[in-house]
């Protein structure tokens, strides 16, 4: 029934429901849990709102699926239902050259989109880890950073308005421009709660004319982290200012060669972008604090080749574990920027303590960490002792005054860790817009908002 | 309205959870009211039995030096955190108009839109963290003091530009950004048949200024009008850089047949406030200031659009537009009141024909009430009808002050 009518809607070439298919569908990033009932591929904006009513008539939730390159389980069907996947909604819709701004469709890859207007000088400037494979719909729904938004604001700042589908099937556009509430503001970050985004504005900007890297090697954590913490309070903001401990740049190394100290306890990987004169400037001063702080050596990047295998080096660290441990959990948390020497400490101490093996690759200069916590599945005792330290470091980063998400999501699994940080109240204040838009709870449900006394089955991390 | 009018000015969070649950119950309206510097924006309240000042709301609440944060309470003057973080060699991008009286919660409701943000970003992006009451009395608290968070919705965010319709914004969390060394205002007259060429030179310009604009008009802003008016650039950065910028600025408008520009540095900053203001000056009752937002390369078209309409009506004009964003500011008058009142409302009729989404922001003339203050509701407004029930289900708040008589 569910799969006759979908297919009537948009063709059988759209619609999967064989289990091999849907087992596709199961997982994200961090997780799986329950097979979808349906997967579908709109290939347009009335597509999905078909979708959507055939949904409501049939009663089944719906999931809204980028890459699933998500780090909290938010594109997986926890609770069954249709996944919609915008593998085919994938292309630039409009151009804006002049007034620097483009029409996407949800499926677009990330990095695609500065690719295609590369060549009149522009870019899209959020720029997740994964923005090889991870669309901008998702990037949208979970309001994704990257290193260089430290000084270019995280995805929320770049999106200028939306196509959104409601939980109805119905069509509107936000735009940032207009009287009224900011609604772009509420669905940019909502996980797929609140709508589907079928189509967005976003800002593009010039290209930096000049671009300089530098990688500074220091012997503890503790100095690195202290160097970060003081070139933010001299009010030097870097384009990007990312920290990786030994573990990390040596797993890289091994897989990559891409240009970083394998004997240092801690690099700094720091970008400045922008105008010749400020740029060149902006070296001595970085410099300056980082010799302060320890750092025992500081190299520039000579060539837009070295600077290129630096970045990818440090936006594959994650994968490049793997020869460390068969399985990582990367926990995602925010601290004041003052108080990161604190945070790693604690890192390092949960992680000793549990005995596990921990890598920090992260966005320092918006104290912003994620520590890969290394085990391997099969061995439940590992599990376990993961889940504990991922759980300390949550909670650390509460009692220094942070966050338990910076930019992954809350998805599934934080949903429970959200009553950490807000009253209910606060939470019900939430709930009220949700109320609005997704009144019957069909969109992503089980997602953001702690559970009740349902608890889906969901394998550990 | 009602014959007794109360004002109250809670000096707390809680007097002003307190107040808000005591009116919500009695179903008396309450208008909530900041330095008033935009109170030429939106409509009146349809009703109002309490008038809730947030002038005892004052103060910084934490100053995170060092993490690039500052926290304050929703009364607090824009001018007392600017001066602090000058201070400390940092600033956000406030634009607020008349920033001595205007408030940090003021700014934020109105969703005030200043002319750096093509450069800096808007002020709702530096919103970290908020506390609001709602219309029952709730506190609530959303984001908090970190610079990157995405732990549930983006409370703070839709509460600017809200307009005060969903609830009280108490506490106001920023991030803030190295404040740059030097300033430098750039002053050009225009002679005839130039402006069109500077301005494409002006958004063309390899180091952007801060801020740019043609003026017409407007003589509390610096300088004087050639024969199209006058250029004004707020150029901000290093020594160096504003030395760059100002030799590409001059050769760009010299390319354009300006022969004479000016440069203030001692009072840049005040030169570029004294801009900002003129965006909601009046003249007396006899003006009415209309901001439309069309992308920057319609800003003129749209310009000349709107300055043929006047023409229609015999009223006087002076425009601003902000080149970087494409923002039109048009104030209309005339020198007789009575006369003004007789037009406004047939060109306001005209003016929203040709350009729907213009808005109103400043003007004191009596059929203001009449006017299309917000311009006509966006394609969303049904949802945001329902967001206001949801928050606010007695119209307690600022009750058809905001767009669509919400
Ligand atoms: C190696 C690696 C590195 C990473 N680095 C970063 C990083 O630097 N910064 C960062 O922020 N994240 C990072 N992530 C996390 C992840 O890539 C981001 O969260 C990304 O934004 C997810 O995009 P996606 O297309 O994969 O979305 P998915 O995982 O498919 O979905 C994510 C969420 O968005 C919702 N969603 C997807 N599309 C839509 C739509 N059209 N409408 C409504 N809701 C939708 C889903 O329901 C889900 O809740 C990284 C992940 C990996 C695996």
């Amino acid at each position: 029934m569910l799969r006759d009518r979908l297919v009537e809607a948009l063709g059988s070439d759209a619609v999967k429901t064989a289990p091999e298919d849907l087992a596709v569908y199961a997982f994200d990033a961090y997780t799986d849990g329950g097979l979808p009932s349906a997967v579908v591929l709109p290939s347009s904006t009335r597509d999905v709102s078909a979708i959507v009513k055939i949904a409501r008539d049939c009663g089944e939730p719906i999931v809204a699926r980028g890459a699933g390159t998500g780090l909290c389980g938010g594109a997986v069907p926890l609770a069954g239902g249709i996944v919609i996947s915008f593998a085919r909604m994938n292309r630039v819709l409009d151009l804006d050259e002049r007034n620097r701004r483009a029409r996407v469709q949800p499926g677009l890859i990330n990095l695609a989109l500065s690719r295609e207007v590369a060549n009149l000088g522009l870019f899209y400037a959020p720029d997740p880890s994964s923005q090889l494979i991870s669309t901008i719909g998702g990037n949208i729904a979970t309001n994704a950073g990257g290193p260089h938004c430290l000084s270019y604001g995280t995805t929320i700042n770049h999106v200028l308005g939306l196509e959104i589908v409601d939980a109805a099937g119905d069509v509107f556009e936000t735009s940032i421009d207009v009287a009224g509430y900011d609604l772009t503001a509420a669905f940019v970050g909502s996980e797929g709660t609140l709508g589907i985004v079928t189509s967005a504005w976003v800002r593009l900007m010039a290209l930096p004319e000049s671009v300089r890297v530098w990688v500074a090697a220091f012997d503890d954590i503790d100095s690195a982290s202290e160097a970060v913490s003081a070139i933010i309070a001299a009010g030097i903001l870097p384009t990007a200012l990312e920290m990786m401990d030994v573990v990390i740049t040596r797993a890289v190394e091994a897989a990559f060669h891409a240009g970083y100290p394998t004997d240092a306890a801690a690099v700094l990987l720091i970008e400045n972008a922008g105008f010749d004169e400020d740029v060149e400037a902006s070296e001595s001063a970085i410099h300056t604090i980082a010799v302060a702080h320890g750092a025992r050596s500081w190299r520039s990047a000579r060539t837009k080749g070295e600077r290129d295998a630096l970045w990818a080096g440090r936006k594959s660290a994650a994968g490049a574990t793997g020869r460390i441990a068969p399985n990582y959990y990367t926990q995602d948390v925010c601290v004041p920027r003052s108080r990161l020497p604190q945070a790693l400490r604690a890192v390092g101490e949960a992680a000793h303590e549990n005995g596990i093996t921990v890598g920090n690759v992260f966005h320092a200069g918006d104290g912003n960490l994620h520590p890969l916590l290394m085990y391997d599945k099969r061995d439940r005792k590992q599990v376990a002792a993961v889940i504990e330290t991922g759980n300390q470091i949550l909670q650390c980063a509460i009692d220094l005054g942070g966050t338990i998400s910076g930019e992954h999501g809350i998805g599934w699994e934080k949903r429970d860790a959200m009553t950490r940080v807000y009253s209910t109240a606060d939470l019900a204040v939430m709930a009220r817009v949700r109320d609005v838009f997704d009144p019957m709870r069909m969109l992503n449900p089980e997602k953001i908002f702690p559970a009740g006394a349902r608890c889906p089955e969901v394998a550990p991390p | 309205m009602n014959a007794v009018q109360h004002r109250a000015v809670p000096e707390n969070v809680q007097a002003v959870a307190t107040l808000l649950a005591s009116c919500d119950r009695a179903r008396e309206k309450v208008q909530v009211a900041g330095g008033g510097t935009l109170s030429g924006m939106g409509y009146p309240p349809e009703r109002l039995d309490v008038t809730l000042s947030t002038a005892a709301l004052t103060g910084i609440v934490a100053n995170e030096r060092a993490d690039l944060v500052v926290a304050a309470q929703a009364g607090t003057p824009i001018r007392d955190i600017a001066n602090l973080l000058a201070v400390q060699s940092q600033f956000v991008p406030f634009d607020a108009p008349h920033a001595q009286y205007a408030t940090l919660g003021g700014t934020l409701a109105a969703g005030w839109l200043g002319p750096r943000r093509h450069h800096y970003g808007r002020l709702r992006d530096y919103l970290i963290g908020s506390t609001i009451v709602l219309a029952d009395g709730t506190v609530a608290r959303a984001g908090g003091m970190v610079v990157k968070n995405v732990a549930g919705y983006d409370m703070s965010r839709l509460y600017v530009g809200s307009f005060g319709t969903l609830g009280v914004l108490v506490q106001a969390n920023l991030k803030t950004t190295p404040r740059p060394p030097h300033a430098r205002l750039f002053l050009a007259p225009l002679p005839e048949e130039t402006r069109d060429r500077a301005c494409a030179q002006l958004s063309a310009l390899r180091v952007t200024p801060a801020a740019a604009f043609w003026v017409h008009g407007f003589n509390a802003i610096d300088g004087d009008d050639g024969d199209e008016g006058r250029i004004l650039a707020l150029l901000e950065g290093s020594d160096a850089l504003l030395e760059r910028a100002t030799l590409e600025l001059r050769s760009a408008l010299g390319r354009a047949g300006v022969p004479e520009t000016h440069v203030i540095d001692a009072g840049a900053h005040e030169g570029f406030e004294r801009i900002v203001d003129a965006y909601v000056g009046c003249v007396g009752q006899r003006s009415v200031t209309y901001r439309l937002y069309p992308p920057p390369d319609a800003a003129f078209s749209c310009a000349l659009r709107l300055h043929e309409l006047v023409h229609r009506f015999a009223l006087r004009r002076e425009t601003i537009v902000d080149v970087m964003n494409g923002d039109v500011v048009l104030r209309v008058s005339d020198l007789d009141a009575h006369a003004f009142g007789t037009k406004i409302e047939a060109f306001d009729d005209a003016l929203h024909a040709a350009e729907p989404g213009a808005q109103i922001v400043a003007g004191d003339h009596p059929s203001r009430p009449y006017l299309r203050v917000w311009g006509a509701p966006p394609p969303g407004i049904e949802r945001m009808r329902e967001l206001k029930v949801r928050f606010d289900p007695n119209r307690t708040l600022n009750p058809g002050c905001f767009i669509g008589g919400i």
